[in-house]
């Protein structure tokens, strides 16, 4: 209490005192199984990413891209047109992945 | 002789992968950055400062590689609390606190009447609303001191500033407030 009051003026002082009633209220605390549910959620993603969905999701998006391009190509598209529509939404997603991970980085920091 | 190790000497550890070193740490600071993210929130947000709390330090662990340790692991843990209460509380900002009746509880009733019962009620009421007009670094000073009966010392180390600023944060804070309650014509009686 001795670095509360001591060096107060008088209406600092006043306001201490209400400011001291007017919050008193109990303090919660972090629930027991605060640690717990952390450790787990840690576990969790400490685990190795499962693989088989990446590469699944990698030979789908290659055969789609080549029955594209088999498909643009039998309807007389130039290869350029057929590189910008295949490749652009291709990119975005890389863009999105990256963005998420920079932003996921940084809020560390 | 049981060995205490320091915070740098546990972050290095789990740093390697030493999981055992990171729920020490957790569980050496889980209760400052639980009680940092309560005071930018306010009262009746502990659900949301246990959520704050959770993501920190899932935050740290992701980021903990690059710790190089140019500040304390305190200051920086408190520094990710900060900014994440914040990012939560302008969320949650339009939305009102739970709140219970164990508060009617806390209203002081000795040797008052109805009238002046009203009056504390009201005046209360509004020096909470003006501690919300506060700029957020004084809204948490005044709430881990005054609610959380923090030392100034304490209250320093988890806002990461010198003690003088944290005095200078209570004592301007106490100003305004002051200055906002004569505007309305409180008393402090």
């Amino acid at each position: 209490m001795s670095d509360r009051m001591s060096d107060m003026d008088p209406r600092n002082a006043e306001i201490d005192r209400l400011l001291r009633r007017s919050m008193a209220a109990p303090v919660p605390a972090l629930s027991p199984d605060f640690h717990q549910v952390l450790s787990r959620e840690l576990r969790r993603r400490s685990q190795p990413p499962n693989s088989f969905g990446p590469i699944l999701l990698a030979s789908y998006s290659v055969v789609s891209a080549a029955i594209s391009v088999v498909v643009m190509r039998g309807q007389g598209l130039g290869w350029m047109a057929i590189a910008l529509t295949t490749l652009a939404p291709l990119s975005t997603l890389e863009l999105a992945r990256r963005l998420r991970r920079r932003a996921w980085g940084m809020a560390g920091k | 002789m049981i060995r205490v190790d320091s915070d740098s000497q546990l972050v290095t550890r789990a740093q390697g992968g030493d999981q055992d070193a990171f729920d020490e740490l957790v569980r050496r600071h889980s209760d400052h950055v639980f009680r940092l993210a309560l005071s930018i929130l306010g009262q009746g947000f502990a659900a949301e400062a246990e959520d704050v709390a959770q993501q920190v330090f899932l935050k740290v662990h992701h980021a903990l590689a690059s710790f190089r340790g140019d500040a304390e692991f305190g200051s920086w843990i408190y520094r990710i609390t900060f900014n994440q209460a914040m990012n939560v509380k302008s969320r949650a900002r339009y939305r009102m606190p739970h709140v219970d009746d164990s508060v009617l509880s806390n209203v002081t009733t000795a040797q008052l009447g109805p009238h002046s019962l009203v009056e504390t009620a009201q005046r209360d009421q509004f020096l909470a609303e003006c501690i919300q007009m506060l700029p957020e670094v004084y809204q948490s000073a005044l709430r881990l001191y005054y609610w959380m009966d923090a030392s100034v010392a304490d209250v320093a180390t988890l806002l990461d500033v010198p003690e003088n600023t944290a005095k200078s944060y209570l004592h301007r804070a106490r100003q305004l407030l002051d200055g906002m309650l004569k505007q309305r014509g409180y008393s402090y009686v």
